[in-house]
């Protein structure tokens, strides 16, 4: 009786060390997608634009996945204490749901990587980019976002100025060839924000224009976000799996 | 030979534009000429004439390429070009960066943005009055940017990294066997058939002690 008093003991030790890991991580999950969803890079609007927001709806439902971990990881601690079925049943059901919600989250902020290629971007930008139809706000968003884009990180295009000479766009209707190969925004400006060096901007002289694109700027920080909330849920989800397998096996163990 | 300028510009050739070297050291003893730049379509470089004056109607850059084969424009003396180049310059000529007098006639000598990809060729031609005294060959052919259409770009998906078919493939095996689990606890203790002798609960404690107090109170009853 008393080394099965001990396994008891032990396995309530470890489901109450687990409950608890499942709790912190929770608010941790809760924390990171608050992060993710206050858009700190500013790269979000050309998301939206590109009808992309995996992202959002992925970080979303992580914060509520991450509160729902914390609450029912606080009922599975008081279940596993009070060795009470009822407690227990219910906690198992809740955390499947929760489990299942998970899962979708981490699924589609993995998924979003994929979608996000410089090509889709790069449409968008030609297509978009200070298309003159004042009515139209998302495109206004779209140049808005390019515009500060280009000047914080000092990048031209996509994939360079060349984007702008290789495909024709919406900024080239309105602006001729000659007078802007790439948009001002592309030119090394001065603290009034006017070129330093216009000619040289236009002929491309290096040092006068910016020569890279902006795809790895922009790209990076929000494919981090996503590779965050996707592997950091699937890591808190392998291991309630284990918890939960755990729970079953004390709960099919208690006295009715 | 007049040719594109090797320097490492972006924009050497646009879709309009492109950008030549300066003819530097090559009109040395004209020092009185006034040295113009000839641009004509590639097939149509046997129509032009030296003898063509620029300014005219036959020479206009609006009617280029219409009824003109061949314009003439950017005009410099001997003085613009140095020789020889100080080393560090970046000496060019942009052909085709005039845009306000594209559509002027008054203006026939324009540098007007050119109307087609081309390809074109370009020489060199110094007259003295309207007497051309010396003229460079003609440039090897120059072909500009061309520019495709957005629509042109591919934006299929690019497939399933092996991260998210991993993380799908994982995750729903993890809650297959976790839904197997609970229905198998659920069907084979549903029927309080299991848990009698595993493990007890805490209540339990409190009904031994319970016990050892009949067990105090027998022998004091046997005195």
């Amino acid at each position: 009786m008393a080394k099965s008093d001990d396994c008891v003991h032990i396995l309530q030790g470890l489901l109450v060390f687990g409950n608890v890991v499942i709790g912190m991580c929770g608010i941790a999950l809760t924390a990171e997608c608050i992060y993710v969803v206050s858009n700190p890079h500013g790269a979000y609007p050309l998301l939206k634009a590109t009808e992309n927001s995996d992202i959002h709806a992925a970080a979303w439902i992580g914060i509520f996945v991450g509160l729902a971990l914390f609450a029912l990881s606080i009922l599975g601690i008081i279940g596993v204490i009070k060795a009470s079925r009822t407690l227990l049943l219910v906690y198992i059901i809740l955390m499947l749901i929760t489990f299942a919600f998970e899962m979708a989250s981490s699924i589609t902020a993995a998924t979003h990587q994929d979608s996000q290629t410089p090509n889709v971007l790069l449409k968008q930008m030609l297509e978009r980019y200070q298309k003159s139809d004042p009515n139209n706000n998302s495109d206004n968003e779209v140049t808005k976002t390019w515009d500060e884009l280009m000047r914080q990180n000092h990048c031209c295009g996509v994939n360079g100025p060349s984007d702008w000479q290789n495909y024709t766009s919406a900024f080239r209707d309105t602006h001729s060839d000659a007078d802007y190969p790439w948009p001002r925004a592309c030119c090394v400006l001065d603290a009034e924000g006017l070129p330093v060096n216009l000619d040289g901007c236009k002929l491309g002289v290096s040092g006068y224009y910016n020569s890279n694109g902006c795809y790895d700027a922009m790209s990076g920080p929000v494919n981090t976000h996503a590779w965050g909330v996707a592997w950091f849920g699937f890591a808190i989800l392998c291991w309630t799996f284990c918890v939960l397998l755990g729970t079953m096996f004390y709960w099919s163990g208690i006295e009715y | 030979r007049p040719a594109l300028t090797l320097e490492q510009l972006e924009g050497v050739t646009t879709a309009s534009t492109f950008v030549l070297d300066q003819p530097r050291c090559t009109f040395k003893d004209y020092g009185n000429a006034v040295i113009w730049l000839v641009v004509a379509l590639d097939k149509e470089i046997s129509n032009f004439n030296n003898s063509a004056g620029p300014g005219t109607p036959e020479t206009a850059f609006q009617s280029f390429p219409g009824s003109v084969s061949a314009y003439m424009t950017l005009n410099a003396t001997l003085d613009s070009y140095p020789c020889p180049k100080p080393a560090g310059d970046i000496t060019v000529l942009r052909v085709g960066s005039e845009t306000s007098c594209a559509k002027d006639a008054s203006r026939p000598t324009c540098n007007g943005p050119l109307p087609g990809p081309g390809p074109y060729r370009v020489k060199f031609l110094a007259l003295e009055g309207s007497v051309p005294v010396a003229e460079t060959v003609w440039s090897k052919s120059i072909t500009l940017r061309t520019a495709k259409s957005p629509s042109s770009i591919p934006t299929a998906g690019s497939g399933h990294s092996a991260g998210m078919i991993a993380i799908t493939a994982i995750l729903s095996i993890l809650l297959a066997i976790l839904l197997a689990a609970l229905v198998a606890t659920l069907v084979f203790c549903g029927s309080d058939s299991c848990g009698s002798s595993t493990f007890s609960k805490p209540e339990s404690v409190t009904v031994r002690r319970y016990n050892t107090h009949h067990v105090y109170d027998q022998p004091a009853a046997r005195l």
